[in-house]
Parts: C-alpha cells; structure tokens; sequence
C-alpha cells in the first residue's frame, strides 16, 4: 500500500523517466544542432572559426548581394521544379503501381513489390553514377537505343543540357524513390474495408467510380503524408545531384538545389579555393529550415481541416 | 667494507644513469606527420622520404594525405584545433598567403640557402606581398596538348605550329572519321584550368599580358580576351559529340581509346598513360598567327610547416633536405610522374614523356594559370566567371564578346584596379 501510494506520488517525475533517453537523444543529435544552426547564422568567420557577431548581415547577403542572391534564387526555384516534378512523375507513378498490386487476382504481388522497392535500398550514389553512366552521350545506353531505333536525333547529351538536366535527374530520383509511395498507398488501400467494395459492386460500381469515389477519398491522409515527405525530402536533396552533376550543379547552375548551394557556400566552399563561409552557409541552411517548416505547417493545417469536415466517414464509419 | 660495495654500487648506477641521458637523445625517434592532398601519391611520396631517414636516421616522415576536395577546409579546421600536421602542402597564392595571415604557417624565409636555390619569381607563388617566404617551392604542373602520334602518321599531320594551324588540323582529323578533341563541360574546371588558361597567356601575349590586365592597364573585356574566348567556341565543334556531358574521366578514356586524336591536359595525367597502346606525345597549345606561344607552368605545391610543431629543428632539417643539392636527383626522380621541381638545382628527369614535358616549358617562356595570382579573392571569383563564360561560350549560350564582358563586370564588383 504504501509503495503504491509513493509510486503514485511520484507519478509526475515517474513517466518522465522513459522518455529521458529519447529526448536526451534528441535534443543532442536534433534539437542542439539546429539551434546552434541558427545561432551561427548571426556569426561570420573565416574557416570553422566562426565568432565574429554580424547580426543579419549574412541574410541580407543571402537575399541582396547580386551573387548569392542569383544562385539562391536559382536555387529555390529549381528547387520546386524538383519537388513538382517528383509529385507529378513519381507519385502518380506511386499510386498507379500500388492500385495495380492491390487489384483482385492480380498474379505476382510479392515479385513485382519486391522490383518496385529495391532502388530505395541502394544508395543515391550508385545509382546516381550507374544512370549517368547509362545517360552517357558516348557510351551510354539510352543514346544507343535512340540511334538504333532511329532516333538519332533524340540522342542528347542530357545531363550537360540545360533544358533536360535537372528534369533527367528528377526522374532518376523518382525512379529510385517511387517504392516508397507505393509501399504506402498500397496500405493505406488494403486498409479500405471490403465491404465498401462489395456495397459499390451491388450498387453497380465500375472501376473509374470506385477509384474516384470511395479509393482516392480514403487515401487523401495518404496523400497527404506522401505529398509532406516528399517536399521534406525534395528540399533536403543534395545526393542525387552531387552523384550525378557535382556541387555546383552544372551545366550553369540548371541543377543547382538548396542542398548544393548550401554545401558549397558553409561546407565545401567554391573550387579551387574551397574556404567556406560558414555564416552564410548557416542561413542558407535557416532559410531552407523555415520553408519546410512552413510547408509542413500548411500541409497539416489543410490535412486537419480535411479531416475535420469529413469526419468518421473517412474511416469507412468505423471510428 | 660494506660501506665501499655501497659506493660502488651507486657510482655505477650513477655512471650508467648518465650514459642513458647522454645517450637518450640522441637515440629518440623524431616522427613527423606531413599533410598533403595528394592522396594519389602515397608510394612516391613515401619512397622520397624513406631517402631521407636514410641520411637521417633518428626522424621519420608520415605522408598523410586527405581527400583533395576536402584539404583547405580539413587543414584549416586541424590548424584552428590546434591539432595539424608538422609538415604540410601549401597552395600557392592567395590561399595558402591566407593561411600564413592567421598564422598557422611558419615563417620559412630565412631557411639557409633557399634564397640561392629558388629565385624570387619560384619563391613568389607561396610568400606575402613582403616577399616573406610560407613554404619551400616543391612541384610545380604544366600544360600541354597530348596526341596520337600514331594517328598522326596515319593521317600525314604534322604538329601544328599556330591555332589557325590546329584548327585546319582539327577539321582533318574530323574528315577523318575521328573525335578531333577529347575535352568536355561535365566536370567544368577542367575545362577552365587545362584548356582556356592553357591557350590563354598565348592570346593575351604571356606573364605582361597577364599583368596588364591586373594592373587595371587593360580591361578584361579587351579584343585579346574576346579572341580567347573566341577560339573555345571554335574549339567546341571539334570536341566529341555530347560534349555538354563528359566528364574529365571521360575525355581520358576517349583519348587512351583512340576515339580522340588530341587531348588538351595537365602533365599530372601522363601517370596514367603507362600501357599505352600507341605511341603518344604532347605539344604545346599553339599560338594565333603572329602571336608568341607560351606554356602554363603553374606553382602548384610548397611545404610549409607548423609554427606549433613539436620538432621545429627536425621540421627545418626536412625542408633545407628537399632542396639541397644533394637531394636533387632523388627528389626530381621520386616526385610523382607529371609533377617537376622548380629548384634552380633541380636534377634531369630519366621518364622520356615526362622529361618531353618538362622540356617544352624549357624551349617556351612559360606563365601561371591567369586567374591564380589576383583574382580569386574576392566574390565573384575571377576562376568562376572565366569558367561560367567559357562554358557559356561553348554551349552557344553567350557570344565571345558577353562572355569577356561578364568576366569584366563581374571582377569590378571588388577586383579594385579593374574599376
């Protein structure tokens, strides 16, 4: 009794206690280094010693100086190409495989999952230098299909035009990435009671009006979450690029992303001197921070809302 | 007699006590670590060094070499942290004088006899305006343009005397059936550093052209350097097809496949042409007609050491070694294939291709790579527009005449006398 009674007593300090390690975890790997991030950002310095209080010097640099502000810009706006390319090709795609796997007596479920997920199981690199080496001008696979098929003319060299470079490497991107949209809406349908299905055949239901009236609404959380990971993911990039173009996103800036400008300008700094500016990097990385922030903000006040107006019919009215 | 056993005794151990410490220093192991971006040149660099323990046994040398992209930054955060190498490479210019500005170089001028074996002009790549010295010259590259002596034959050319000659040569070898030109745009500097600054001082009319310019006494966009740009552009329909995208591995592998007849490279390279399966050589980048040719002979190297280190008089035994006379030949046969010393006393090379190399910086008068010395201090950087425009030039994206205007208009952002 009186243990219980003291256990009780302490119940505010007890259940503390085990999210301690997480939290420790957190805040040192997480929380700490953004913060510092941030307060960095205040600061400018030559090399790693950054110490010298500049205020907001290094953001109005960032959004003024005809440079920085130039690649940074470019940056950005590549930036959203990226992201809405990824949504359009790579998701759509995501879904149309995950409809697909999960359709009635659809033979070898297991086998083509397994195809569909192994790209996100390798890493960016390899198949970053593996589909450069396949949209190789000289010897790369693609340009001699075109050739032998007749399209000669078709054969471009892809990552060194402006036009199709970073279009040639969103795609590489989706095609790496596209099991995991897939993986979770095929969930996400399996989760869809069957006797909405049944209900829709007897009402006489064909394929189109089961897919636009009772799948896609059911999915829209799915969406939802795929369309957040996505824009976190698509903004944090910097492998892909890396992989395929190099840091300075080539041919003239046509690839450059958020990730890139930020690792050459605060880590690597620009060739052949390769002095970073870390103060100026740590904006970037500010900059970078608030938009996904604010994206992710607006994505769940929209994915709340949503599911405020629809309520427990979402749930096929089991909630 | 006790006592007498007693006094031995300890006379004895007093007498080997100090045969320890006579002896101790002289036996203690000295190991210096030097740090360098070389990561290719382990075996060589390691070799050199074994020569010096040899004359002096008591100190070792670890080469320690980092990932060349990642040298400055990581020498500059072991250097702020108190933990840098004794011994370590120094970039020549700006980049190593601000290193040296912070003071994580030592001051090395007064080095007996480095005055006598390098000339102000070797010394000047790694000192500060004051002419005071951060690092002892060790390797300098060169530039050239490599060909199929072979296909040469084949094709009854010649090596082409002036760039209206080279380009009259480019269309043969493209009648040909062949890739005139090996280089690329993928990687992008080496398009900057080992094509445009290779013909470069032989358009603006070598080390005065270059100086004019940095005097503000010419202005970036002149004709001279209109024409520079101009012969990229008609360099880029001799380049291989897809260009846009190759990559400087790429250009090695079309060239030592004989896809490629010429290859415009750094004498770094020809290590990796030894199972060559033709006969090849290198010519120096011609020159327009009636214009003199240069060669690009850039400082690349010095060592520079520790002001912190442990080991100053070790630190300094190594360095006065590297340029002595009698290291000479050890030196200039154990530096990597490709690289060549710049010391007055510099000994003759036995690797014929290498020694082909170094004798075409002999027979021109040479420069350094035109961006190097001035205008890479401030942003934007002299190297990025000169890339940015020949790029952009090749591509079709901007004429000759926009590309030298950007480059002007960009450096009079900071670059004063060019205001």
């Amino acid at each position: 009794m009186i243990a219980r009674a003291g256990l009780r007593g302490r119940d505010g300090a007890f259940w503390f206690l085990f999210i301690l390690p997480a939290l420790a975890v957190y805040a040192a790997f997480m929380a700490a280094p953004v913060i510092d991030s941030l307060r960095m950002s205040f600061f400018s310095g030559s090399g790693y010693a950054v110490d010298n209080f500049v205020g907001f010097d290094n953001y109005v640099k960032l959004f003024t100086d005809p440079e920085t502000s130039t690649r940074f810009l470019k940056a950005f706006t590549n930036n959203w190409e990226f992201f809405g390319i990824t949504m359009l090709v790579q998701n759509t795609f995501g879904l149309a495989f995950a409809l697909i796997l999960s359709a009635k007596g659809f033979k070898g479920k297991g086998f083509f999952r397994t195809i569909i997920f192994v790209p996100v199981t390798l890493s960016v690199l390899v198949t970053g230098y593996i589909w450069k080496l396949i949209l190789n001008p000289q010897w790369g696979e693609l340009n001699i299909l075109l050739t032998k098929a007749g399209l000669g003319s078709l054969a471009l060299p892809w990552l060194g035009d402006t036009r199709f470079a970073l279009p040639a490497i969103t795609l590489v991107s989706a095609w790496q990435w596209v099991g995991l949209p897939t993986m979770m809406f095929l969930a996400g349908l399996e989760r869809i009671p069957e006797e909405l299905f049944e209900a829709a055949q007897i009402d006489g239901a064909g394929g189109w009006l089961t897919f636009s009236k009772i799948k896609l609404p059911l999915l829209l959380p799915v969406i939802g979450i795929v369309t957040v990971l996505t824009f976190v993911g698509n903004f944090n990039a910097f492998d892909v690029v890396y992989a395929m173009e190099g840091a300075n996103g080539p041919p003239a800036y046509a690839t450059d992303l958020m990730g890139t400008f930020f690792y050459r300008t605060g880590i690597a700094g620009q060739h052949p001197v390769g002095i970073p500016d870390m103060g100026l990097g740590a904006a970037v990385a500010a900059v970078t921070f608030a938009v996904l922030f604010a994206g992710v903000l607006l994505a769940n006040r929209l994915m709340n809302k949503d599911e405020a107006e629809r309520g427990p019919a979402m749930d096929g009215g089991r909630a | 007699m006790k006592n007498g056993k007693f006094l031995k005794t300890v006379a004895l151990v007093l007498a080997l006590t100090a045969v320890l410490a006579i002896s101790a220093p002289a036996q203690a192991k000295v190991q210096l670590t030097m740090g360098s971006w070389r990561a290719d040149d382990v075996t060589q660099m390691t070799k050199l060094l074994a020569a010096f323990t040899q004359k002096y046994p008591n100190i070792s040398v670890k080469f320690d070499p980092t990932n060349p992209p990642d040298y400055n930054a990581a020498l500059n955060l072991q250097l702020q942290s108190g933990i840098g190498p004794d011994l370590m490479y120094a970039r020549s210019y700006d980049t190593g004088v601000q290193i040296f500005k912070q003071g994580y170089f030592a001051d090395v001028t007064d080095l007996p006899g480095l005055k006598k074996v390098y000339s102000d002009l070797a010394r000047a790549p790694w000192a500060d305006e004051n002419g005071r010295s951060f690092a002892v010259p060790f390797c300098a590259v060169s530039h050239g343009v490599y060909y199929n002596v072979d296909l040469f034959k084949k094709l009854g050319l010649s090596v082409p005397q002036t760039w209206e000659d080279f380009l009259a040569t480019c269309k043969k070898i493209q009648a040909a059936g062949v890739t005139p030109v090996a280089n690329g745009l993928a990687d992008q500097w080496d398009i900057n550093e080992v094509v445009m600054m290779n013909i470069l001082p032989n358009f603006i009319g070598g080390p005065q052209g270059r100086l004019d310019y940095e005097a503000g006494k010419t202005k970036f966009n002149d004709a001279k350097m209109v024409a520079a740009f101009q012969a990229m552009k008609d360099l880029a329909a001799f380049c291989p097809k897809g260009f846009e995208a190759l990559t400087y591995n790429d250009s090695n592998a079309l060239f030592v496949n004989q896809k490629a007849a010429m290859y415009f490279d750094g004498s770094w390279t020809m290590a990796s042409f030894t199972d060559m399966k033709f006969d090849w050589s290198v010519f120096a980048p011609p020159p327009p007609k009636g214009m003199k040719g240069y060669v690009t002979f850039h400082p690349d190297s010095g060592i520079a050491m520790n002001p912190k280190t442990k080991y100053p008089t070790e630190c300094k035994t190594l360095l006065q070694w590297l340029y002595s006379d009698e290291a000479a030949a050890i030196v200039s046969n154990n530096i990597p294939t490709g690289f060549f010393t710049i010391a007055s006393n510099a000994a003759k090379i036995t690797d014929a291709h290498a020694n082909a190399f170094l004798q075409m910086s002999k027979s021109h008068p040479t420069d350094v790579r035109f961006v190097w010395p001035r205008l890479m201090s401030g942003k934007p950087s002299g190297y990025n527009l000169l890339n940015d425009g020949t790029i952009a030039v090749m591509t079709g994206k901007m004429s000759p005449q926009q590309a030298a205007d950007a480059l002007q208009n960009g450096l009079a952002q900071w670059y004063v006398p060019s205001k």
